[in-house]
This record gives structure tokens, sequence and C-alpha cells, in this order.
């Protein structure tokens, strides 16, 4: 009897001091909280990778910042005053390139350029407040028409052909700090990773001997909606109208502007994307979300097509839940009440 | 019936108020079971500044934190086994809006003040939330 429970007690020991190998850390970068889980390292190495990727983070927030000196601001300023021909760095003429590629695609939904307009609704601040805008002031900025293909590269030189255009990079940058955390993780030999900026994930191999497992956050409520498991390499993301915006007389007034009308979309919680693995999958998690949330109701179907996009979520303001159907596949719903009001996308 | 052949053979010194008293307890260890052992079960509230952990406090004794941040001190609360942000020097308030916190995986941030919140338990139901 005595070797029974002593056996026992064996067991539940085990069981509390089986130790997970997970490192996790957390840290304030790009205006928002950057978190870092890796799987099977020592602690010591997972630490010095975590520390050497905040770094990197925190170079790219600096560099392409779109309201504090940066390399940005000193485009922009060039831009403004002329068909002044200013050197940027390498990777910078690469991520204007890719970003037009984008633009371009998502027929100008997604719009870097409109920096001007996300100034004018006070979006351009570390801490914005209700902002009445200038209705005049919003045309004018709508029809100087600021696109992506308006920039010149040219033998590491840059200019713009339209003066309006004002590279504003908060749909993008996280997006590809996601891909160059991964590029890290992968050179320093880590084989499982997982990786959060303010919400948009990319994952590396596995947690364990299960696939590392994601929750989406509610737009209205402090708790997850569902789950998901995020096979490696893939990548998610969210635009939602919850993490950035104000109210001004009982009206929300969010962070992702309509470049086509120049008012912030209303009418729409949140998009959410997933991405399969590709070498920019960061950068299609950041930037796919928007086009689809600028969309009308009617076309979010049509657009999430058009731009290539097979997963996706979108809740709307009237709390339908349009889901298509491989995301349905794979979502877990924690929340049952929401579940219900799931439609299937066309 | 069973249960009396089981009775007479095994316990014949058993009374049926012995027998409400076994049956009663396995009903309350069963409740507790379902109640205590339930994955989204939060026990323990994680505060952080910046990238260090600042503590880990049991849920279930009610206390109230000062934490100071870059912008000035946010006031949390932990009561109930709930936790949640009751004042902040930001300016837009969405850590206090969040209002209380309650299962696993939770997550409260003030992104000006640098503070957040997270609930931990025994099995999070998810390793990273996508917001």
């Amino acid at each position: 009897m005595r070797g029974l429970i002593l056996f026992f007690f064996g067991l539940l020991l085990m069981s509390c001091s089986r130790v997970e190998p997970i490192y996790h850390m957390q840290s304030f970068v790009f205006g928002t909280m950057v978190d870092i889980s890796i799987y099977g390292e020592s602690e010591e190495d997972a630490q010095a990778i975590s520390n050497d990727i905040i770094r990197q983070f925190q170079d790219l927030h600096n560099r392409l910042h779109a309201w504090r000196p940066s390399e940005i601001t000193v485009l922009n300023h060039a831009f403004r005053s002329g068909k002044v021909p200013v050197r940027i760095a390498p990777d910078i003429a690469d991520i204007i390139a890719d970003a037009t590629e984008l633009s371009i695609k998502s027929k100008g939904a997604f719009n870097p350029a409109i920096g001007a307009l996300i100034n004018e609704w006070g979006f351009q601040q570390d801490e914005f407040k209700p902002v009445k805008v200038n209705q005049q002031r919003i045309a004018q900025l709508v029809k100087a028409n600021p696109q992506m293909v308006d920039i010149v590269v040219d033998d590491g030189k840059v200019f713009s052909t339209n003066p309006s255009v004002q590279l504003d990079l908060g749909g993008y940058a996280k997006g590809y700090a996601l891909d160059q955390a991964l590029l890290i993780l992968r050179k320093q030999g880590v084989s499982n990773a997982l990786i959060n900026i303010g919400g948009n994930i990319i994952a590396l191999g596995k947690h364990g001997d299960q696939p590392w497992r994601v929750g989406i956050q509610h737009p209205r409520k402090p708790n997850a909606i569902a789950t998901l498991d995020l096979p490696s390499g893939w990548a998610i993301g969210t635009s939602g109208d919850y993490q950035r915006y104000f109210e001004l007389k009982g009206v929300r007034y969010c962070h992702i502007i309509n470049p086509a009308t120049g008012y912030p979309v209303q009418g729409v919680q949140s998009v959410t994307v997933l991405i399969p693995p590709q070498p920019n999958a960061g950068v299609l998690s950041d930037v796919t979300s928007k086009p689809i949330f600028i969309a009308q109701p009617e076309a979010r179907a049509s657009v999430a097509r058009q731009i290539g996009i097979q997963d996706y979520l979108v809740i709307e303001n009237d709390n339908r839940i349009l889901a298509s159907a491989s995301m349905a596949q794979r979502l877990t719903w924690l929340d049952k009440q929401a579940q219900q009001h799931v439609v299937e996308a066309p | 019936m069973w249960l009396k052949r089981l009775k007479n053979a095994a316990y014949p010194d058993f009374l049926l108020g012995d027998w409400v008293v076994l049956v009663a307890s396995l009903v309350v260890v069963l409740l507790l079971f379902k109640i205590l052992w339930s994955h989204q079960q939060a026990n323990r509230l994680e505060v952080r500044q910046g990238s260090k952990i600042l503590g880990v406090y049991d849920l279930n004794q009610a206390r109230s934190l000062s934490v100071a941040g870059p912008l000035g001190v946010s006031e949390i609360v932990i009561q109930h086994g709930k936790a949640r942000f009751k004042h902040s020097p930001c300016a837009n308030q969405y850590c206090v809006h969040q209002g209380w916190l309650k299962t696993v995986g939770q997550v409260a941030i003030c992104l000006p003040n640098h503070i957040s919140l997270e609930l931990l338990g025994e099995k999070k139901p998810y390793d990273s939330l996508n917001y």
C-alpha cells in the first residue's frame, strides 16, 4: 500500500517538475508590444538571439519612423520640396519597390503614400486625441492623389513626381520586421519560435510536438474569440478598429483610412488574414488585411481573391462574421455566441 | 441490485448514511475537479514593465498594485480571481476600458505606459495573441 502511495506521489511530482524548454521575452518597439517565444534552445542562446532581434527591430523602427526624424522623414521632406533626388539605403529602395507592387495589386487600397492624410487625422502621434478634421483639407489631400508609382527610384536615388507623396510605412514595417526576424532565427539555427509584433505573428517550427497556437482577439471583448494552429512559416495579421482609434461625439474613428475617400473606415471591426509560407509572409500578413478592411462588405470576397488571400475572417459592425471556407475549417471557437453569427464567404 | 450486493459482500457494516456521505463526497470531488482543473482557470497575474517581469501575483489574494511607467503610475487591482487596470496616466485609457481579465491568456496592455498584464494558469489555450 505504501509503495502505491509513493508511486502516485512520484507521478504527481513528475507532473510538477516538467519544465518546458521555452524562452519568452517581451519588449516595446514599433509603438507596440513585441513578444518572442523560442522553443528548444538553451536560455542563454534564446536570450542572446531575442536581444539581437529586438535590436534589429529598434533599428528598423528608428529608420522607418514616419514622424520622428528618420530616413523616411528625410525622404518625405525631399518629396515635398520638389524633384530633388535623395540617396537611399538599398534595403529602403527594396521596401519602396515591394510596397509599390503591393499597392498596385490592391488597386491603391493599400497605399503607404498617404502619410499626409494619416497626419491630418492625428494618427502620426504616439498618443492621439480626438481630431475635428478640416473637410476641405481632406478633400484636397485626396485630390492630390499621392501614389506609390509617383516615386521614382533610380541608381540608389529617389524622388517623387508628385509633391503630395508622404511615406508612412505603418501598415508594412511590422510585417517586414517579422520576415527579418525569421531570417535571423534561421541563420542562428533556431528551428522553433513564435514572433508577435503588435498582433502580427509569424511561426517557425513547433511548440514541442504541437504546432504553435494563436488566439484571435475579440474586437470588443477582452478575450480571444477563437484559436487556430499556425504551422511553420505561416503568418497571421489583423486590421482592427479597436487598437488605434478615437471617439468623437459617439463615433469611432480608427487609424485605417480609405485612400479613396480620405476618411477612416467605418462599419467593420476587424479583418484577419492567414498567409502560407513564402519569403514575404510577414509583409503580406500586415498589408493584405487592409484592402479587405477598406472594401464594401459585399466586395470583401472578391477583393480577397484579387489579392490572393484564401484564409480570412471578417467581423462586421453588426456582429456578422464572415469566414472563408478554408479559414472556417482552421478555427476553434472559444466564443460560442460569436460562432453562431458565422457566415461562410462566397 | 448491484449496489446492495456490493454492500452486503464488501461493506456489511455500512449504513445508509455512510453511503450518502460516500456518494456526496464523490460528487463534491468531481465538481471541484471540474472547477479547479479546468484549463481556462487563471490563477496568477503576470505584470510586466517594458521587458521586465515586475512580478507574478496570486489572483485569489485581493490587492492593488502601483506600477510606474514612462508616463506615470498605473494602478492595477486584483480581486476574486480577476485583475484589471484601474487607473492609468495614458490619454486613451484603452487599458482601463479593457475591464476585468478572467481567463488564462487574457492580456491587457498599456502601450503608452509600457505596462502589460497577462493571466497565467496551468495551461494556456494559445501561445500568443493575434490582435
